[in-house]
């Protein structure tokens, strides 16, 4: 196969697009489809501050790598969950990461704040996975709002955001449809949530990184065993494979055609948000649910002698 | 026969009698935008061949959590 831009021997093939290219030319694929997204969902400007959200995957540090390559103002947000042989691995790839390419990281511990993810494993009732992303975006949304940042980008890939617009959609999530999209504006306690990445795939990410060497933590979280979303990628995987180009249609459609809808019905009859009584951060309850959990977890490893 | 290094399962495959990224793809089950296929550290698209002797990384691309 040759590259269709230079019609040099492709490396990358992509049905999607009806294209092939060269590892240069991939490159600035994957740099100009960044650019678009930015560019036109409004994401951020070259004078803003971002917090990149990194977990030592493929799509967030790729992301991290592409904004500082497109010379955007950008500090990496690394949390450690404190998994055993696992959340040491994650760190040590995010840490040597950003070191190797001069970029700003932040690490927030788990463990010091009180609630690493082994206790919410054992102590709460809940999935732990559910609990793990409520906890980790708390913490995102805080750090940066805490220090003044503009925009906290995630490295959500398409299929990242197909998956979670399945899921909602079976469920008709009224609350989730109205708000999922690749930008989010900031609003009062919240700060501007932006996914960079929207526009590509989960295979043209994992072909970035490793064409720019980026060393990566793929090891599967150890809690994570049978989480949904993997299922529906491979549903989608198999769509995409029938109908080149489906996913990103499902996902465009969504956003020019179905999100208002979600939106105006989630304004009329949706929760009214206001801060928590303990630690401010935005609540349809009194007392938010990331205090709730932390206060559940206490009061049970009180009761197993362990606090 | 081919070695295969699989990621991030960590297991390495020895096939016999696949002579091109798309038939080990098949092999393993796979469509080809699931893993990224790499030999020698060039990526590989469906169409290139493949040699005897060749070790090949297969890298899944789906995260897995």
């Amino acid at each position: 196969m040759k590259c269709s831009r230079c019609k040099a021997t492709a490396c990358v093939s992509l049905p999607s697009h009806h294209s092939g290219f060269c590892p240069d030319c991939f490159k600035l694929f994957f740099t100009r489809q960044v650019e678009t997204a930015v560019r036109r969902e409004k994401m951020f400007t070259r004078d803003e501050r971002i917090l990149v959200a990194l977990s030592g995957g493929k799509d967030s540090l790729a992301l991290m790598l592409e904004l500082s390559s497109q010379g955007y103002d950008v500090t990496g947000l690394h949390i450690d969950l404190g998994i055993p042989d696992s959340s040491e691995k994650a760190r040590a790839k995010v840490e040597a990461f950003c070191a190797s390419r001069g970029l700003r990281l932040e690490v927030f511990e788990m463990a010091k704040w009180g609630l690493p993810i082994p206790d919410v494993k054992r102590f709460s009732t809940r999935p732990v996975c559910a609990v793990c992303g409520k906890l980790k975006r708390h913490h995102f949304n805080r750090i940066a709002l805490a220090g003044g940042y503009d925009a906290l980008a995630t490295g959500h890939n398409l299929d990242d955001e197909v998956a979670r617009l399945f899921a909602n959609t079976l469920r008709w999530d009224v609350g989730y449809l109205s708000d999922q999209g690749p930008a989010l504006p900031a609003r009062e306690g919240f700060v501007r949530k932006v996914k960079p990445l929207f526009r590509l795939s989960e295979f043209e990410t994992a072909n970035y990184a490793f064409l720019q060497g980026i060393e990566i933590h793929s090891d599967p979280c150890p809690y994570a065993s049978g989480a949904s979303f993997t299922g529906h990628k491979e549903l989608w995987g198999e769509l995409e494979h029938r109908s080149p180009g489906q996913k990103f249609q499902f996902y465009q459609g969504f956003l020019q055609r179905g999100r208002r809808a979600f939106a105006a019905l989630d304004k009329a009859e949706g929760d009214v948000l206001a801060p928590c009584t303990a630690c401010g951060s935005p609540t349809n309850a009194g007392v938010c649910s990331i205090c709730r959990i932390r206060e559940s977890i206490r009061e049970k490893k009180l009761e197993a002698g362990e606090a | 026969m081919i070695t295969v290094n699989l990621e991030p399962d960590g297991k390495v495959l020895e096939l016999h009698d696949i002579r091109s990224v798309v038939g080990l793809l098949n092999k393993l089950g796979m469509r080809h935008t699931m893993a990224i296929i790499a030999r020698g550290g060039e990526l590989l698209t469906p169409d290139r061949k493949l040699s005897h002797g060749d070790v090949v990384l297969v890298r899944k691309v789906t995260s897995a959590g």
